[in-house]
């Protein structure tokens, strides 16, 4: 983790970073109140004495550049998540080094060398199991000092509950488990997990997850060689303008195919072909799978920085893309639908069922049935679904025509209805009484005697205000459904 | 939307999302728990696409539409009695922000001023096909005054025809109100 100083900040004045919320700030202003995250708005009232920059990806990227390019020096195969945080796997290099904590070193080492010969950036190094542990541990060490954790699941347990913000994309979640008493990974980790699988749904599941040390995990496919994309010019590349469009055409062709594939990249090789000079190869991870926008984003960072960088010398001469780490979240495109939306939907309609609870976010099947609340089988979003009760394809004889009432009670509601010799004449619609205008019925509900119901009869009330759908049983009148 | 049960404003809310369940996922926000998919079907919304969040809990409710608003593309929200204006507004705000359609219907007397791009009262419905004890309801007309930007500003009243099928049409240009400019 490596922290990026704005060169263009007046020097040793407090400063806000933001685009709409707070990416950066110094330690006046957080000690005014303000958090990462914060709405923007909300930390430039906190700290009306902050000096407020805009944030600036692509320039953040280029300067972290020589961040990345030291530690791949030392380790190969590192993957870049954002700038200013870079994952390393030690694996191997730990028994290179001779041990974790040699490691850490002498990555310390390196940025401090570094550090001497830039302007800003200092390193804080962690190591422990999976990268959201990782990214916490380095998160809690001190500068110069690498935190290297023997038990993650204890280092984890000791986590405040904000920690998972990062992760779960929102506060939502997050600020019912407060509610519930949890304040800590380790609190959250000690529930069943099947417990929040059936409160919170699959968010649920993946905070238990990282709470436990069960850090999510992509689930590897192979990778056929064609599922790389590749561009080659002509003339090399030099301008950013032509950088960023053949990177975002890249990103376009990469995901199309593998959507064909129905998979997704969680992890992209980008690779540069310079004109003069060895090819410059980067790996980019995301913990959700890459959207076209995320890629894109991603792409453009990488060249610009490369190119600023005189990263590529004589210019760009090809480009290509390789995914890996593919998982099955990637969906295959509909002939009308609209993936990303659909992507974008579910996450949504996740946190409402985190803020609910699953029964209360639903989905609705077509059954057969002669009254219209029989006619619809309801499950739970996102679950699979059971057997239908009544079968669709029968005919269902004295079934409800349509057009079917918008609105239908959960339970029959009890109506005064006025008769008039058999006729409806009026209805009582709150504290006053409407007249029938017309009518329809009585339609006969033959019963089924064996489970106890009784007969009924269906009429379809017209008044001024509208139409009902209702049941007489036994002289009492219920509600059905409202046309409305 | 404004207008009380029965003057088929759901049906009409409902409608709207067909055209959208076309390409992803659309939500309705149940209050009362009463909203009947068959009917949403009915009009021409896709099966799979439709899903309903149930929610009638006052604290809970901006929170929701809000996260919902976050993701979905088109969405049919009833609107509880006792939300405030502020929590309107806000959420109005943020479905400008995201480029969401949005049905509110407004299970009170009516919502702020300000917060819809077109508002829609309905004045009153006909039934035709029923006829004292014979047949069964066919078709009916919505009497609707619609006012806001939506209009330019113009207020005009019209009427909509609906069979029962996801053929809905405007039938009539019954008023123009030329005397009365929108609020919001």
């Amino acid at each position: 983790m490596w922290s990026l100083t704005r060169p263009d900040a007046p020097s040793g004045e407090p400063l806000l970073v933001v685009d709409d919320r707070v990416t950066g700030a110094t330690k006046e202003v957080l000690d005014a109140g303000v958090s990462l995250g914060m709405p923007r708005r909300e930390a430039e009232a906190l700290a009306p004495f902050a000096t407020v920059v805009v944030r600036d990806v692509g320039d953040e990227t280029r300067r972290f550049e020589p961040v990345i390019a030291t530690v791949e020096d030392l380790v190969p195969r590192v993957e870049a998540v954002s700038p200013g945080l870079l994952f390393v796997p030690v694996a191997g290099a730990v028994r290179f080094y001779g041990g974790e904590e040699e490691l850490a070193a002498r990555i310390v080492k390196e940025l401090d060398v570094l550090t001497g010969a830039r302007r800003g950036g200092e390193a804080l190094v962690g190591i422990a199991d999976g990268p959201f542990a990782a990214r916490w541990a380095a998160a809690t060490a001190q500068l110069g000092e690498p935190n290297v954790v023997v038990d993650t699941v204890s280092f984890l347990f000791g986590l405040d509950l904000g920690t998972l913000r990062e992760s779960m994309g929102g506060d939502e979640m997050i600020d019912t488990f407060r509610w519930l008493g949890i304040s800590t990974l380790g609190d959250l980790a000690r529930l069943p997990r099947e417990t929040l699988a059936s409160r919170f749904g699959n968010p649920g599941v993946l905070a238990h997850c990282l709470a436990s040390g069960d850090d999510r995990m992509v689930d590897p496919r192979d990778i056929p060689a064609d599922f790389g994309v590749e561009m080659e010019f002509e003339d090399p590349l030099e301008s950013l303008d032509a950088v960023a469009f053949a990177g975002r055409n890249l990103a376009e062709r990469l995901l199309k195919g593998l959507r064909a594939a129905a998979v997704a990249p969680h992890s992209v090789t980008i690779t540069a072909i310079a004109a003069h000079g060895p090819p410059r190869e980067r790996v980019w991870r995301l913990a959700d799978p890459f959207t076209e926008k995320a890629l894109s984003d991603r792409i453009w960072w990488q060249l610009r920085a490369w190119v600023e960088t005189a990263g590529v010398p004589g210019g760009i001469v090809g480009l290509s893309i390789r995914p890996s780490d593919l998982s099955g979240e990637g969906k295959q495109l509909g002939l009308l639908s609209d993936e990303t939306s659909t992507i974008e939907a579910e996450r949504a309609l996740a946190r409402a069922q985190a803020l609910l609870g699953p029964d209360n976010v639903i989905q609705g099947r077509s059954q057969g049935g002669r009254m219209p609340g029989e006619r619809v089988s309801w499950s739970r979003w996102g679950e699979p679904k059971s057997d239908l009760e009544r079968d669709p394809e029968a005919p269902w004889p004295g079934a409800t025509p349509s057009p079917s009432p918008a609105l239908v009670p959960p339970r029959l509601q009890p109506i005064e209805v006025e008769w008039d010799g058999g006729m409806p004449t009026r209805v009582r619609m709150g504290s006053r009484w409407e007249p029938v205008l017309t009518w329809s019925g009585p339609w006969r509900l033959s019963p089924r005697w064996w489970t106890g119901e009784r007969s009924a009869d269906r009429y379809q009330l017209v008044t001024s205000v509208g139409a009902f759908l209702c049941v007489v049983s036994e002289g009492r009148a219920f509600l059905a459904g409202v046309y409305d | 939307m404004v207008g009380v049960p029965g003057t088929g404003l759901t049906r009409l809310g409902l409608k709207l999302l067909a055209e959208p369940s076309r390409v992803a996922p659309v939500v309705v926000l149940d209050t009362r728990g009463w909203i009947s998919p068959e009917a949403a079907w009915e009009t021409g919304v896709l099966h799979e696409r439709l899903i309903v969040v149930r929610c009638d809990d006052l604290i809970l409710w901006p929170k929701v539409t809000s996260a919902l608003l976050e993701g979905v593309r088109a969405i049919y929200v009833e609107v509880p009695v006792r939300i405030g204006d502020q929590d309107l507004r806000r959420l109005a705000a943020l479905a400008r922000a995201r480029r969401v359609a949005v049905a509110m219907r407004s299970l009170g007397n009516g919502l702020p001023s300000g917060i819809a791009h077109l508002r829609l009262r309905a004045l009153g419905v006909t039934w035709e096909g029923a006829d004292r004890g014979h047949g069964k309801l066919k078709k009916r007309r919505l009497m609707l005054e619609a006012s806001g930007k939506g209009v330019a500003g113009v207020s005009r009243r019209f009427e909509v025809e609906d069979e029962g099928t996801d053929a809905m049409r405007v039938v009539s240009d019954v008023v123009v109100n030329q005397t009365r400019r929108a609020v919001g």
